[in-house]
């Protein structure tokens, strides 16, 4: 029993770094229907840029993480204009392997920038911990978690109750519809993915000070997020917080329970249980794939 | 005194000319080139180590050649593949053999790939030689022409199991058979065939009590409830198996539950055997032991003459390209790399059944070859266990000190008992 409390926390933290990569991905497939294959290497590219600014300009992470959204936001949308604009159109297959191949460019260009040595953040505080009520919380963390959940509430109010959130949702539900209506959608589609890249670009900057940073980093975190943007339902902004709990809980609770071996095999298990039985997801809408709802 | 002067001047001169050339004279004495493919792991997961890998041996290579006459009388030179995972390590290893023209392939340094490597190169009929990946099975398949100088999995068990059993239980106050070992460990063949070694050692010749064994994959993202279990059991020492990036979560993660061990103990060049454990942490990865090739505080004069001769040639130049004191994984390939070319020279071709014989007639006694190894191997292709003298590092300050077999180094381990995490400085 004197477990329980600690096992709670550590659901709680793992679950928030899990949701702050996902609202990005789900973000950029809600509206864009396109599976972002290099989301996990603009995370990487983020805790370098963490990295970096800590070790060459003695930038705390999280004076960085201020200072550099504009940058990040930029990245984005430069991102979008070379190379998902051109096949936007294209058929899925086409932007898998655009994605993919951006994915793999990404990694080698880090792997031949900064080789493949992990580095590491020690920030002053970086091993500071809270004990409260018999569970221990990794500052770094619990900080990553706030913003996911702050993050993920702004994502969803932006979309819900702001007119450029109304777009990008009426853009999502018909493209064409939308088109017609007026709305010009090159301009959703890039402010989205540079929007969703800011997201994950947030989650890199994030983790930077939990987590060694090398040129696969993002592989490890973002399977995950992957799982749990389809178990949310795709497009699903609250769908992929909670099922990054979910996600999270089956990891921990599994991990002490049966054995930390089991713990792919039984949140994967979950994941085709729900599908099962609602293939949309646990908060998706059959066949509208639509976010907001 | 004018005279002394000049008479020093002259002595200088003559010296750096007669060093000149013997340098210029050892690469012109290399007649032709000869080329051999090595394959490690060069981006994805594994590239840190597997680029520190190339590097030592990329180090060897100009040593031998520059030094050492190179191999068979000609100037050893590579053919580099990547084996980002094991079906491209295999048909990276296809490639080299009947693209690049090579009859020898070396690398791969990780578990996770030598069997695919090796067995691809087999295939083409090519000698195969690992210096670094422990997985037992690599010479238990019935191919004849592939050879690994390092020990298998099995070695590091035992080797780990007797610095518990013969070192650590009396600075813990404690007979063997009365310690408390938790096993944890990364799921690949590395970690499983350690770690089982280990457990059958302990329980069968010392009677030592095992609290529970754990695996998990080491990209895991959260070892939180395995500590939690750990502090559960209260074990005395903790034999963790790690490959990089878990190490440095568990402790981590270990630091912030507060989970205290009185020894923490590894094998292995990766994990707290790699390091980046170190930059990691600094000061606060004092404590863990990893059973490696020797560090800080090693008696070089301790081995025999020819082992010193290359020992601290490689050493110098390590430093001298890098800038950095050697690593584990530099010790390997380098290692590695200096038996191979022993071999060749005795064999003087790279005909597999004349290579095969010049391989079982190499017969050096520990302490004659790089890392104070020895070489003898048996008819599977495995150098011998016993002659691969291992030795057992620390976590001290930031660096890894060797501090046992004792009579090998100057450093003695501390923190034994481990202690309170913050008293551990």
């Amino acid at each position: 029993m004197h477990v329980i409390p600690q096992l709670v926390v550590s659901t709680l933290l793992l679950g928030g770094i899990y949701a702050l990569i996902a609202v990005g991905l789900t973000l950029i497939f809600g509206v864009m229907r396109v599976v972002n294959f290099a989301h996990g290497e603009f995370l990487m590219l983020a805790m370098y840029l963490a990295f970096w600014c800590f070790a060459l300009l003695r930038l705390d992470p999280y004076v960085t993480l201020v200072l550099s959204l504009p940058l990040i936001f930029g990245a984005g949308w430069l991102s979008y204009r070379l190379v998902m604009r051109p096949v936007i159109h294209a058929s899925h297959n086409v932007q898998v392997f655009t994605t993919v191949g951006l994915s793999i460019a990404l990694q080698n260009l880090a792997l031949v920038l900064w080789t493949a040595d992990a580095h590491f953040i020690r920030t002053p505080y970086y091993a500071v911990v809270v004990r409260l009520g018999g569970a221990a919380f990794n500052l770094a963390q619990t900080v990553a978690f706030v913003i996911a959940v702050l993050a993920t509430a702004a994502l969803f109010a932006f979309l819900r109750w702001s007119y450029t959130g109304k777009i990008m949702r009426a853009t999502a539900q018909d493209r064409q519809a939308a088109a017609l209506m007026g709305i010009d959608t090159g301009r959703v589609y890039s402010l989205t993915w540079a929007v969703g890249v800011t997201c994950v670009g947030v989650a890199g900057v994030l983790l930077a000070p939990v987590y060694p940073v090398y040129p696969t980093a993002g592989l490890q975190f973002v399977l995950i997020a992957y799982v749990a943007v389809v178990l949310g339902g795709l497009g699903d902004m609250a769908g992929a917080l909670i099922a990054s709990l979910i996600v999270a809980t089956v990891e921990v609770v599994g991990s002490y329970l049966i054995g930390t071996a089991w713990k792919e095999v039984l949140y994967l298990l979950l994941f085709i249980a729900i599908l099962v039985v609602r293939p949309a997801g646990l908060f998706g809408q059959r066949g509208a794939e639509a976010i907001g709802t | 005194m004018r005279h002394a002067k000049w008479l020093v001047a002259v002595i200088g001169v003559v010296t750096l000319g007669l060093g000149v050339g013997a340098f210029v004279q050892a690469q012109q004495g290399l007649s032709g080139e000869y080329k051999i493919g090595v394959l490690e792991p060069l981006t994805g997961n594994l590239a840190a180590e597997g680029k520190r890998h190339l590097e030592g041996m990329e180090i060897m290579r100009d040593l031998i050649n520059e030094r050492f006459g190179g191999v068979m009388g000609k100037k050893l030179t590579f053919v580099v593949g990547d084996a980002v995972d094991p079906t491209v390590a295999a048909s990276e290893a296809t490639r080299l053999a009947t693209q690049g023209g090579v009859k020898i392939i070396t690398g791969t340094f990780s578990s996770t790939l030598c069997g695919a490597a090796s067995e691809a190169a087999a295939r083409q009929g090519v000698i195969y030689w690992e210096t670094s990946c422990v997985d037992p099975r690599l010479t238990k398949r019935g191919l004849k022409n592939i050879y690994r100088t390092e020990i298998d999995g099995t070695g590091f068990g035992w080797y780990n199991i007797e610095f518990i059993a013969k070192h650590l239980s009396h600075r813990l106050g404690k007979k063997p058979n009365e310690l408390r070992i938790a096993y944890l460990s990364e799921d690949s063949s590395y970690g499983q065939s350690v770690t089982e070694t280990a457990r059958q050692r302990a329980k069968q010749e010392f009677g030592m009590q095992e609290t529970g064994v754990e695996y998990y994959t080491f990209t895991t993202n959260d070892l939180t409830p395995v500590i939690l279990k750990l502090k559960g059991q209260n074990p005395d020492i903790l034999h963790h198996i790690a490959r990089n990036q878990d190490a440095i979560l568990f402790w981590r993660q270990a630091r912030e539950q507060n989970f205290e061990v009185k020894a923490v103990v590894h094998a292995g060049a990766t994990g707290y055997g790699s390091p980046d454990f170190g930059k990691a942490f600094g000061n606060d990865a004092n404590g863990p032991f990893a059973l490696i090739e020797p560090g800080v505080g090693f008696l070089i004069e301790k081995l025999r003459p020819e082992g010193q001769r290359i020992e601290r040639a490689y050493r110098e130049a390590v430093k001298a390209k890098t800038g950095n004191e050697i690593a584990g994984g530099h010790q390997l390939a380098g290692g590695g790399l200096w038996v191979l070319k022993l071999v060749l020279d005795a064999a003087k071709t790279d005909d597999p059944d004349k290579f095969r014989a010049a391989v079982m007639a190499l017969d050096m006694p520990t302490g004659s070859g790089l890392n104070g190894w020895g070489v003898k191997f048996d008819e599977n292709g495995q150098n011998s266990n016993p002659r691969v003298q291992h030795y057992m590092l620390q976590w001290q300050n930031g660096q890894l000190v060797t501090v046992w077999p004792e009579e090998f180094t100057t450093g003695r381990g501390k923190w034994i008992p481990l202690g309170p995490w913050d008293q551990r400085k």
